[in-house]
Order: C-alpha cells, then sequence, then structure tokens
C-alpha cells in the first residue's frame, strides 16, 4: 500500500525531469511524461486490485496520524486517483513544450494528492501546488487575451485560497487537529456553532473557486474560450471534479450538518441557473460549452447535497458523466470555436466528428438511454425523495435547465448538420483528437450497455464513503477515546 | 477603564485586514490594486492562522537544551502558515509577471479596459461581431 505515494511523488520528480530530458534528447522528453503517467496507473489499477472492499491509511514517514500526515485510501479516492493519470494522458498536451509537459505532471501529481488525502494541511498543499500549475499552463498561451484571462483567474483563485485557509485556520482554532478522520470525531461538538458553519462557508467559496461553484465562477468562459481545448478538457473535467470531490469529503466527513448541505444546494441551484442560461445567450462554441460546465457543476452540488448514499450516488453519476463528456466536446469543439453561425453544415464535412457530438450532446442534455439520463434520473428522484420546498425547487430548476439546454445544444446540432457553408474555412480534426473523443464515446456506450455492475458498483463506493466509523478507525487505528 | 486583552486586539487585526483585502480585491479599479489587495488577504489570513496556535509565554518550537520543559506555541500552525506564505510570495511574483505582459499588451492595467480588449480579441479570434445590445446608450452603440 505504500507504493501508493510514488503515484504522487513519480510525477512531480518528472516534472523537474523532464526539462532537462528533454534539452537531451526532445523525443525522450515527449514521452517521458506520458510513460510516468502510464506507469503511476498501473501502480494505482494494481493497489485498487488489491484493496478491492476494504479501506487502508497511509502514514507518510511513518508517523502515526494524529501527529502525522496520512493518504485515507477507500473507493472513491482510488477511483478519482484513478482518473487523473488516465484522463492527463488521453489529455496530454502533445503538440507543448517541454514547459506545458512539465506543468502537467505537476498538475497530475497534485490532483492524485488531491483525491489520496485525509488531512487538511495537505489538502491545502495540493490545492495550491494544482492552482500553481493551471495558471502556469494557462499563461503559457501567449496570446494577450489568454494572458489577461491567465492574471484575471490568478486573482480570483488565489482570494479563493486565502478565504479556504482562512477556514481551515476557523477549523484548527475550534478542534486543534487538521487530521480529518479526527475532526469527524471532534466536530459534532466542536463544530457545531456558526463559527463552525463559517469555516465551511469559507472552504466551500475558496474550493469553489476550481469547482466553477456559484460566485466565483465568472473565470470559466474567459479561460476555456482562450486555452487549447486540451487544457481546457482538462479544467473543466479533471480539475473541477477533484475540487468537487475534496468539498464532498469535508461534508461528509467533518460537517455533516443541515445547514452545510443546504448551502451547497442553493449554490448549486444557483449555478445551473446561471450556466445555463449564459450558454443560451453565447454565440461562440467554446464558451457555450464552458458556461454548459458551469450548469453541469451547478448539477454535481446539487446532487451531492442529497443526504446520504443517495447523495454520493447522484453526484459520482453526474460527475462522472461529466468527467467524460466534457473534455470530448472540447477536443470536438477544437477547429469549430469561431462564431455558432459560421458553423453551418461543418458535420456534413467531418461526419465523424459531428455524429460524436450529437453523441455527446445527446448524452448531456440527457436522452435516454445514454448515461447522461440515468445520472440526471437518478439526481431528480432523490430530490423528488426529499421533503421540504427547497428539494422540490431545485429539481423544478435542474428540469427546466434541461430544457434550455436541449434547446441550445439542438440550435448547434442543426446548424452542424444543416446546409450551407459551402466555403471549407475550417481545418479538419486531428486524428489525435477524434480518436481520443472516440475512445471517450466507446466508454460512454459501454456505460450504457454495463449499465447495471456500473450502478452497483457506484452504489458500494457510496456506501463506503458515507461509513464514517471505518473512515475513522483506518485513519486512526488507536482505540477511540 | 481596563484595556482590551490583546488578544482581542490581534484577533481583531487579523479580521480587519481579512476585511481589508477583501474590499480592496472587489473594489479595485486596477490590477496592481488587486494584486496588492490579495497580499493583504493573504497576510490577514496567515496571522490568524498564527494566532490559532499561539500560547501566552510559549517559545519556538524548536527543541533544544535551553527550551526543553518550557510551554511552545503549536507547531502546526507556524508549518502551514510557512507553507501558504512561500506560495503566496511565489503567486504573487506570477501575478506580477502576467500584469507586465498584460500591461505590454493592452497599455493599461484597468480593471474594466482589460476585461474588455480580453473579450474584443476573444470575440475578434472566434470572428464575432462586438457584443451589441439596442438597449445600450446611443453613445455606446457602433454607428
Amino acid at each position: 500500500m505504500n507504493a501508493v505515494v510514488l503515484a504522487v511523488a513519480l510525477p512531480l520528480l518528472g516534472a523537474f525531469l523532464t526539462p532537462s530530458l528533454a534539452r537531451l534528447s526532445l523525443p525522450l522528453g515527449r514521452l517521458f511524461g506520458p510513460g510516468l503517467l502510464a506507469f503511476c496507473l498501473w501502480l494505482l489499477w494494481g493497489i485498487a486490485r488489491a484493496l478491492g472492499d476494504a479501506t487502508a491509511g497511509v502514514a507518510l514517514g511513518g508517523f502515526a496520524p494524529p501527529l502525522g500526515i496520512a493518504f485515507h485510501l477507500d473507493r472513491l479516492a482510488l477511483l478519482f486517483a484513478l482518473a487523473v493519470p488516465a484522463m492527463v494522458l488521453a489529455l496530454w498536451p502533445w503538440g507543448g513544450r517541454p514547459r506545458e509537459w512539465s506543468l502537467t505532471l505537476v498538475l497530475a501529481a497534485a490532483a492524485t494528492g488531491l483525491a489520496l488525502s485525509g488531512d487538511l494541511f495537505n489538502l491545502y498543499v495540493f490545492y495550491e501546488l494544482l492552482a500553481v500549475a493551471s495558471y502556469g499552463l494557462i499563461a503559457a498561451n501567449q496570446r494577450p487575451a489568454a494572458q489577461a484571462a491567465a492574471l484575471r483567474y490568478l486573482l480570483l483563485s488565489a482570494a479563493g485560497s486565502a478565504l479556504a485557509l482562512l477556514g481551515i485556520a476557523l477549523v484548527y482554532t475550534q478542534t486543534g487537529t487538521l487530521n480529518l478522520a479526527q475532526l469527524a470525531l471532534l466536530a459534532p461538538v466542536s463544530l457545531d456553532g456558526p463559527l463552525g458553519l463559517a469555516a465551511f462557508a469559507l472552504l466551500l467559496l475558496g474550493i469553489g473557486v476550481k469547482a466553477e461553484a456559484f460566485p466565483v465562477n465568472t473565470w470559466v468562459p474567459e479561460v476555456y474560450a482562450t486555452a487549447p481545448s486540451r487544457l481546457a478538457g482538462l479544467l473543466a473535467g479533471l480539475v473541477s471534479k477533484l475540487a468537487v470531490l475534496v468539498i464532498v469529503r469535508l461534508l461528509l466527513v467533518v460537517f455533516q450538518r443541515p445547514e452545510a448541505t443546504q448551502l451547497m444546494l442553493v449554490l448549486g441551484v444557483l449555478g445551473i441557473a446561471w450556466g445555463e442560461l449564459a450558454a443560451w445567450r453565447a454565440r461562440d462554441l467554446s464558451r457555450q460549452l464552458a458556461w454548459s460546465s458551469v450548469g453541469q457543476l451547478g448539477i454535481v452540488f446539487v446532487a451531492f447535497s442529497l443526504p446520504g448514499e443517495t447523495g454520493v450516488l447522484a453526484g459520482l453519476a453526474v460527475a462522472l458523466h461529466h468527467l467524460l463528456v466534457k473534455p470530448a466536446l472540447f477536443l470536438l469543439a477544437r477547429h469549430w470555436n469561431g462564431a455558432l453561425e459560421g458553423l453551418r453544415g461543418a458535420a456534413r464535412r467531418a461526419p465523424l466528428a459531428g455524429a460524436l457530438f450529437a453523441l455527446f450532446a445527446l448524452s448531456l442534455v440527457g436522452v435516454p438511454p445514454l448515461p447522461g439520463f440515468w445520472a440526471k434520473f437518478v439526481t431528480l428522484s432523490g430530490l423528488f425523495a426529499q421533503p421540504g420546498p427547497l428539494c422540490s425547487l431545485a429539481a423544478v430548476v435542474i428540469l427546466t435547465a434541461t430544457l434550455v439546454e436541449a434547446a441550445y445544444l439542438f440550435r448547434t446540432l442543426t446548424l452542424l448538420f444543416g446546409p450551407g457553408g459551402e466555403e471549407p474555412r475550417m481545418a479538419p480534426h486531428g486524428a489525435l483528437d477524434l480518436g481520443t473523443a472516440t475512445a471517450f464515446a466507446g466508454l460512454l456506450l459501454a456505460g450504457v450497455i454495463w449499465l447495471q455492475p456500473l450502478t452497483g458498483d457506484l452504489h458500494g463506493i457510496a456506501r463506503q464513503a458515507v461509513d464514517m466509523d471505518t473512515y475513522v478507525d483506518t485513519d486512526l487505528p488507536t482505540p477511540r477515546p | 477603564m481596563t484595556p482590551p486583552p490583546i488578544e482581542f486586539l490581534l484577533y481583531g487585526g487579523a479580521l480587519a485586514l481579512v476585511a481589508l483585502g477583501l474590499a480592496g480585491l472587489v473594489m479595485a479599479r486596477h490590477l496592481f490594486r488587486s494584486i496588492l489587495a490579495l497580499g493583504i488577504l493573504e497576510a490577514g489570513a496567515n496571522l490568524l492562522l498564527v494566532l490559532a496556535g499561539y500560547r501566552a509565554g510559549g517559545v519556538a518550537p524548536i527543541l533544544t537544551p535551553g527550551t526543553l520543559g518550557q510551554p511552545m506555541v503549536d507547531p502546526v500552525p507556524q508549518a502551514l502558515v510557512l507553507t501558504a506564505i512561500v506560495i503566496g510570495v511565489g503567486v504573487q511574483a506570477l501575478a506580477l509577471a502576467l500584469a507586465l505582459r498584460v500591461h505590454q499588451a493592452y497599455g493599461t492595467l484597468d480593471v474594466a479596459e482589460v476585461r474588455g480588449r480580453m473579450e474584443a480579441d476573444t470575440d475578434a479570434a472566434a470572428g464575432l461581431e462586438p457584443e451589441t445590445s439596442r438597449d445600450l446608450p446611443a453613445v455606446e452603440r457602433p454607428s
């Protein structure tokens, strides 16, 4: 189990070796990063297989958790830890410069650490590392608009980090510990007051910057419209999900109280309304997809705010679906980034790309039998089963947003497949982008075929994630007070 | 009238720094001021975290023959703050470098102007006309 540390350490080490290797020999530098990530994927896969249904804590450096810092391994953590090297490999910036390969490896290391960490201290450090890597990657594009977008994103994100640090400070003043398992024991007493809620609100807002949460998501269209499509896919697909994972861990382990979930629900509903309406108004494809990502993350927030196992199941379903669909859409939109009107008939000249785009768009709207339908269905049925006007309101907002989503995506599809647009102004799709998107489509269709076992697996993950006794016993092996 | 305990002053000061930084970030019209406000906000958060581990009369948490057995301040927040300070310095340097680049490209660091230029650039790259509305004031409508 201790080998899991390598999944964080190796990409980090590789990030610093890549520039030197690339100077030695460019092909070697080019293959070094993907090779490391493939090794990490294999390593994590082996650990996940060996662990099975069990959980494990890894004390870094051999210092036991209340004193030292720890990784917490369970199926939820390993699922996202596996998603990191897989997604980074799929969206690897092959065409970039050594600096970008380096930063992408830092991003992978930080994201893996974020998924595995069982300690607020480490969560903060990995979150910052992820943030710094993403600033660098966005600013690697030399266009002035990208530089301005990177600066505006940096200011918002750094302010969010400071707020999250403030939340951590509040947690520490109330409990005197940063270990999540120990916090789970202390929270019902120590964090029950308004200060505990304030700490959660600060952490939610701070980490919510990366998770595209409602009031702090203004960076989304600016960055995604100027970033290369692979980076946009990585940020929208992977990084936002890891930020959500951190928030959900905090919600489940530390802040189990109705006010906290309500806060998430309200932010989620506002995010859905804001994102989908802005996407409807968007005039070019990359900004339409960016705003739609804000709306989808709103649904993820609403889904995770459902209590207990249902919430984790619904949230995972929506989050994993978006993790797969949005990067593929960004890849396909790479050569269709002009005004929507200019896309007339584009799918007729690129039938495969058009068909894939239609498949992903339909799944995003939630047309049965595609997995997007099932994800939204689980969320909505969970919402309707809850008492209270807020949950019903959220369900109504999701249904309305689905209509809006259908309206703008079908409009885009009509333009893509419609007649007209004789001059072939757009470059054809690269084989790499198309291949990656096809692989994602294969996974999506596999999700349709193996929906039953997939649901069973997600149920198992959700059951384990809400089981706090096991969580505490895993990380704090000493008998409880 | 007795003076308030020193803790009130320190906590109040830290929270005031946070409030000042947030207000600055929200209200600044100039990007350089935003970067300064960010520094103030981070200083406030760091100060609050150090205070969380403060112990009256404690010494630095380093084990030497002289400090053995004396009360010590909590080392965990100090380690966290040290990390946060290092990250903060790096991020601010990066922000300044980006601000320089933006200034070279646009000749201004005014928040609204930079945003307008950025959106115009993005629109132009996508081949879009500048966004207009017939509800705009007549002077801002393109003729």
